[in-house]
């Protein structure tokens, strides 16, 4: 029996534009920052001044006396409704507003609430607190054993089994160390005919999306609807109603479009305050934060990385040791997962039999680290492809042949134990030797300009073990809506979803309705994080297409549709119902199978469902009077399995690269004694039109992903993981100077320069 | 209102409108209590455009505009130029070229863009950067813009 | 933002009578794209805005005068001056300069005066201006003065200029025989603030700089004229080794400061480099002329 199809299939593959295309260049589009609510009042904060203080008063009476204020809160009036106002998705370790003592410069201490905004932030700004000081540290390593304590006690939540141990652990600032031993890494230095050791850092950055972080709440009969620019709308009902003490099934969390994620809108963030707010006031209440306090909420991890690598005669790694300080800042946020998830990969792309690694989840005076495209991928890509670089020179081999000597193949097994699958590092690798023409001979440029070229090759696990629900409807005139919480923040996941539904169905997917993640409507998913989202969310939505249409094929059999008939959907629900009702309700859950690593070797044979795989080639021309480096040339290849709109694909692939480009050449939040000093986008430079190369070509390295939904897999992160040490060895390679701290900044290239000619700079 | 308030009047979008508006409130918030939501404040800076109105025929970031100064002139936001019926030849080039992904920008670009076409038909690729220098895309859509830009001026060449 | 009185004068004279001499809380308002910045940020809360979008039209016309002089209104917008021809004909290297200065928004919204009252060390106009030998026509309850652009400033965010005085005109002489050229060096995006601006303006005669005018601004505490690298300069054969040289005089002479753009020793070094550019590039313009 075939239901009667209106379209032939071949949906998946199709570079459709997004769905909500129209809505997007009218200006028409709904995000939560639009969003208004009838009687609603706007939240303001006060932020702590000082980066480590006990509190010892809050005069919020100038504030209140302020005409038009509504009400003032300190986190002493929240602890009257809320006696545990602690969140957070590894640690429940923020308080809803500063308790007792704060943890870095503008931790939110106070909320005024008014229905104008403007005399909202005029009352936040009278707000008086006076602190203690603490000595605080900023640095990671420093962390490892400084005095300064940020947290007394450490509370992980319970949720991940390799944090219980951390229960309760006083005097340190350490949230999370993973080990992982392999081999005998000593014994391979002991014979090797090389030793390599280098360590590299990475700056502070923020993810900056343009539609700054907001969330809004309203009181209703039944409990909360939450309304928020949500990365993990599932998360955000679980963790709101365990501070609540209330059922899930009291909390709504409902997300419209987003203007940009990239991880700073994940797990919980705004919503909890927001929460609050309405309980207490008993009417909606809406916090948007600016750019400004953007850089106060989350950013992404500063590293240092120390790496050591053994090498034999015939310029094979043979062991390797990494250890990886991460600066979470003063919330554990999803840092602890960042260390565990992506310390594995620590050692790079490589078949090396001997490895040790050390991955250390710090706490710090900083504003909170979680994740950012990539989920510490690129932190990691810059240290080992600068290091690979630098063993090649030392050895004099080719950066690319060296590469190809040592890269971990199909079936080979990974730090962890786990056989490489369905991993096309070296196909990537090849990919831009290819286009950058790399065995032919290179112009070096003349007088003060020369040139340089670099490449880097990068992996990461996906984020396992996770879930994800769809649910498919086929309504009874024959027209489907796909409910999921999957939130699109523009890397296109409505309509790729929607192709795979109509592929399945057999329809057009632009007649496929998406509906957006509504908590009392759409069904659980983990989070759209991590670029996990293609292949366990695409999993679950085709396993509810198909489970709708083997419903609709049963159902056509139930009112004696003959086998092979040809007809119409909505005939099959008249048939069945004697007139348009009723409806086909397909259901589709996913985990992928996982083992976890093991408490002391970090082995485990299964610790991703999946790889993804990114590299990057780029030419270079070096101002060597002044240090100025200009990219003529970026190639980015990536392995995403068979992708399922290959222009969205496409554009991922840019947008992620470019991204990587501001934080490889100058992004960087700047402190003095703990305050960020360049928080707005005055003088935090992201990149723009003028910033981009002339030339940018885009490649995917077609390769099936095996258990993928029709063999595709994640997009959104792997343009970014070869970037920085790309430019830095392209760097290396026009002028001779190894940089070994981002950003790469024409400063540190002209003292590079001159410090190589005997000429340096003064301080 | 506060004492200081002024009582404005302007075209907007074709209508002639009349308004009391306070003297530190901006045109972004002017705009909201419209409920004209295309133009959004990012940067608040006149950085990233994401707040572009046209005043008078030119382009201002209504971030930085004091809402007060529209008084006698006139305003066009991004819900202008579809009229709800049929997209600008630059809002198709937009979709198809694929220029943008979060769409939180995209107004600001398009309204550029037709400032930019409008002055110069047939830019080149150093003017149409020159042009949106003053727009950012986190998102990072700039080679897709780029080609949108030149879709466009192709599709108004050819009408 | 909080809430102030937004006076809109129809003339200069009555603009002039509402500002307030010893209240810093009354100030003028041109385009207000700087003073948006300083009031949203907390730093400005003013009592009274005095704006002077209203005045006469004669402030924002753009004229060439008898002698050669081109008259800018202190009310023009940038982008008005940017696609004058008066100006271009003029003064090239202002139309160039305002191509990257800001952008294409604020330069529709920002007037002269705003821009040069400002008092920025940032600004781009004002080393263009001063190497130009621009002055500015100052209005005041008292009556009228003039002002050398290059004396406008008297620190970091200061100018000269009196709590009730107005910029009402920018006179840039006749160029004729002199080429200009300005630099504008950013260190992390392009569209960055500069990191240091050189303007520079040379008159060459036989072979050798008849004249010359310096100015270094953003990398140095206010708008700065490099009078002794100039004087490197003058009479001296228009030559490679002397560039070099007038970049090591520039770098000595200068007094760079810090900032998140780069440390001084390093802006130091662009000094150098960048006078020597656009001493290169001006003397190839010159001959060229
Ligand atoms: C996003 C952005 C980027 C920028 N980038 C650059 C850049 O790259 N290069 C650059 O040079 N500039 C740059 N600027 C600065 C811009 O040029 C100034 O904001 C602008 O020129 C100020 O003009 P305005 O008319 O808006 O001034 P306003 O904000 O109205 O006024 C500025 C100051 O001048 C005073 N004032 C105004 N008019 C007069 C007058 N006639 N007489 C006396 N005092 C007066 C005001 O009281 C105030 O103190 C940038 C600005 C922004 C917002
Ligand atoms: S919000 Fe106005 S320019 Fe960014
Ligand atoms: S499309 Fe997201 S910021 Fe431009």
């Amino acid at each position: 029996m075939t239901i009667h199809s209106l379209m032939p299939a071949g949906q998946v593959g199709r570079s459709l534009p997004r769905l909500e295309a129209r809505a997007k260049v009218t200006g028409r589009a709904d995000y939560v920052h639009n969003l208004r609510l009838p009687g609603m009042l706007i939240a303001k904060v006060a932020r702590a001044t000082v980066a480590h203080g006990r509190i010892v008063s809050i005069d919020t009476s100038a504030a209140r006396a302020l005409k038009g204020v509504f009400a003032v809160y300190t986190g002493e009036d929240i602890r009257k409704h809320i006696p545990q106002p602690y969140y957070g998705p590894a640690f429940h370790d923020q308080p809803i507003l500063a308790l007792d003592k704060v943890r870095h410069v503008g931790e939110p201490v106070a909320v005024c609430l008014a229905e104008d905004a403007h005399i909202a932030e005029r009352a936040a700004q009278l707000i008086e607190v006076e602190y203690e000081e603490m000595p605080a540290v900023f640095d990671e390593v420093e962390a490892m054993d400084s005095k300064a304590v940020v947290h007394d006690v450490l509370k992980p939540a319970g949720t991940f089994p390799d944090l219980k141990h951390l229960h309760g652990k006083k005097d340190t600032n350490i949230a999370l160390d993973f080990h992982l031993k392999r081999g005998d890494v000593e014994g391979a230095f002991a014979s090797a005919a090389h030793v390599f050791e280098h360590e590299f850092h990475t700056q502070q950055v923020m993810h900056t999306p343009l539609e700054p972080m907001v969330s809004a709440a309203e009181p209703t009969r039944e409990g909360l609807t939450i309304h928020t620019a949500s990365q993990s709308p599932s998360f955000v009902r679980i963790e709101i109603s365990r501070l609540l003490g209330w059922p899930e099934n009291k909390v709504q969390v409902k997300v419209p479009h987003l203007g940009g994620g990239f991880g700073a809108k994940l797990y919980i963030k705004l919503e909890a305050l927001v929460a609050a707010l309405a309980l207490m006031t008993k009417r909606p209440v809406k916090w948007s934060l600016t750019m400004e306090e953007q850089f106060y909420t989350i950013s992404k991890h500063a590293t240092t990385f120390r790496i050591k690598s053994a090498v034999d005669a015939d310029g094979k790694v043979t062991g390797r040791s990494c250890a990886v300080y991460w600066n979470g800042g003063a919330y554990a946020d999803i840092g602890p997962r960042v260390t565990q998830k992506s310390g594995f990969t620590a050692p790079g792309p490589y078949d090396i039999d001997n490895v040790a690694i050390e991955s250390y989840a710090l706490y710090t005076n900083r504003p909170p680290a979680g994740a950012l495209r990539g989920f510490g991928i690129p932190q990691l890509v810059w240290a080992y492809e600068s290091h690979t670089d630098l063993i090649a020179r030392g050895l004099n081999i080719d950066p690319v042949e060296f590469r190809r000597k040592n890269i971990l193949r199909e079936g080979r097994p990974q730090a962890t134990g786990t056989a490489m699958k369905d991993a096309a590092i070296d196909l990537v690798l090849e990919k831009i030797a290819e286009r950058m023409n790399w065995s032919a001979p290179f112009d070096r440029g003349t007088g003060t300009v020369l040139r340089g070229r670099g490449v880097g090759v990068g992996f990461k696990a996906s984020i396992s073990p996770t879930t994800s629900v769809a649910f498919v409807n086929i309504y009874a005139d024959g027209s489907c809506a796909l409910y999921m919480s999957t939130v699109d923040m523009g890397q296109g996941s409505d309509t790729a979803m929607a192709q795979i539904v109509a592929e399945v169905l057999n329809v057009q997917t632009e007649n496929v309705r998406v509906i957006h993640p509504d908590t009392d409507v759409t069904p659980y998913d983990m989070a759209t994080l991590g670029s996990r989202s293609t292949f366990h969310m695409g999993n679950a939505v085709k396993l509810a297409a198909e489970d709708a249409k083997q419903k609709l094929e049963a159902m056509a059999r139930s009112v004696g549709v003959p086998e092979n008939a040809n007809i119409e959907t909505r005939e099959i629900f008249k048939k069945k119902y004697g007139m348009q009702a009723g409806n086909v309700m397909g259901v589709g859950s996913f985990i992928p199978t996982y083992k976890s690593p093991d408490s002391v070797t970090g082995m485990s044979d299964n610790i991703t469902p999946f790889w993804m795989v990114g590299g990057t080639g780029v030419e270079i021309e070096v101002d060597t009077e002044t240090g100025h480096v200009k990219l003529t040339k970026l190639i980015n290849v990536a392995d995403m399995g068979r992708p399922l709109n290959p222009n969205i694909v496409e554009t991922q692939l840019s947008g992620a690269a470019i991204m990587q480009l501001g934080f490889t050449m100058f992004e960087n939040m700047e402190y003095d004694a703990g305050q960020v000093t360049n928080a707005s986008f005055a003088d935090y430079k992201i990149p723009g039109i003028h910033d981009i190369p002339p030339d940018i070509e885009n490649h995917i390295v077609l390769a099936e992903q095996g258990g993928g939904p029709f063999g595709a897999k994640g997009v959104g992160e792997s343009a970014t993981f070869g970037v920085s040490p790309a430019i830095a060895n392209a760097i290396h390679d026009a002028v001779g100077v190894r940089l070994t701290d981002l950003p790469l900044t024409a400063e540190s290239v002209l003292r590079g320069i001159r410090l190589k000619a005997g000429n340096p700079i003064g301080e | 209102m506060s004492e200081h308030a002024k009582s404005i009047s302007f075209e907007l979008n074709g209508s002639k409108t009349e308004m009391l508006v306070e003297t530190h409130e901006n045109l972004v918030e002017l705009l909201i209590r419209m409920n004209l939501n295309g133009a959004r404040e990012s940067c608040g800076q006149g950085l990233c455009g994401c707040c572009t109105v046209i005043v008078d025929g030119s382009a201002v970031s209504g971030c930085l505009y004091p809402a007060a100064f529209v008084d006698g002139k006139t305003v066009t936001t991004v819900e202008h130029l579809d009229n709800n019926v049929h997209l600008s030849p630059v809002q198709e080039a937009f979709i198809e070229e694929g220029a943008f992904q979060c769409g939180f920008c995209t107004s600001g670009f398009i309204l550029m863009t037709h400032q930019l076409l409008e002055e110069k038909p047939k830019p080149t690729d150093e003017e149409i950067r020159d042009y949106l220098a003053g727009n950012l895309c986190r998102c990072a859509a700039y080679p897709e813009i780029i080609k949108a830009v030149k879709s466009a001026a192709n599709k108004m060449a050819r009408a | 933002m909080t809430p102030f009185e937004l006076a809109e004068p129809k003339t200069l004279n009555e603009a002039i009578a509402l500002l307030d001499a010893e209240d810093p809380d009354v100030r003028p308002i041109s385009g207000g794209t700087a003073l948006m910045l300083m009031m949203k940020s907390g730093v400005f809360r003013p009592n009274r805005l005095v704006s002077l979008q209203r005045v006469e039209a004669d402030y924002s016309r753009i004229q060439r005068g008898g002698d050669g002089t081109l008259r800018i209104g202190a009310l023009a917008s940038l982008s008005q001056i940017e696609h004058s021809g008066e100006v271009r004909q003029v003064a090239p290297v202002i139309e160039k300069t305002m191509r990257h200065l800001s952008n294409v928004r604020v330069r529709n919204v920002a007037r002269l005066g705003g821009n040069l009252a400002h008092g920025d060390p940032h600004m781009d106009l004002p080393p263009v201006l001063s190497s130009l030998g621009a002055k500015a026509i100052v209005a005041g309850p008292s009556g009228q003065r003039e002002i050398m652009i290059e004396e406008l400033f008297s620190g970091y965010y200061e100018t000269v200029l009196d709590r009730n005085e107005l910029i009402t005109f920018v006179d840039v002489p006749s160029q004729a025989g002199w080429s200009s050229v300005y630099f504008k060096c950013t260190t992390r995006s392009a569209d960055d603030w500069p990191a240091l601006g050189i303007a520079c303006s040379l008159r060459v005669e036989n072979g050798s700089i008849g004249d010359v005018r310096l100015m270094i601004s953003a990398a140095t505490e206010k708008l700065t004229r490099l009078v002794a690298t100039e004087k490197v300069l003058r009479g001296q054969q228009a030559s490679e080794a002397l560039f070099e040289r007038a970049g090591e005089s520039a770098m000595a002479e200068a007094e760079v400061i810090d900032d998140s753009r780069g440390s001084a020793s390093y802006k130091s070094e662009l000094v150098r480099v960048y006078v020597k550019r656009a001493l290169r590039q001006a003397s190839v313009g010159a001959t060229q002329s």
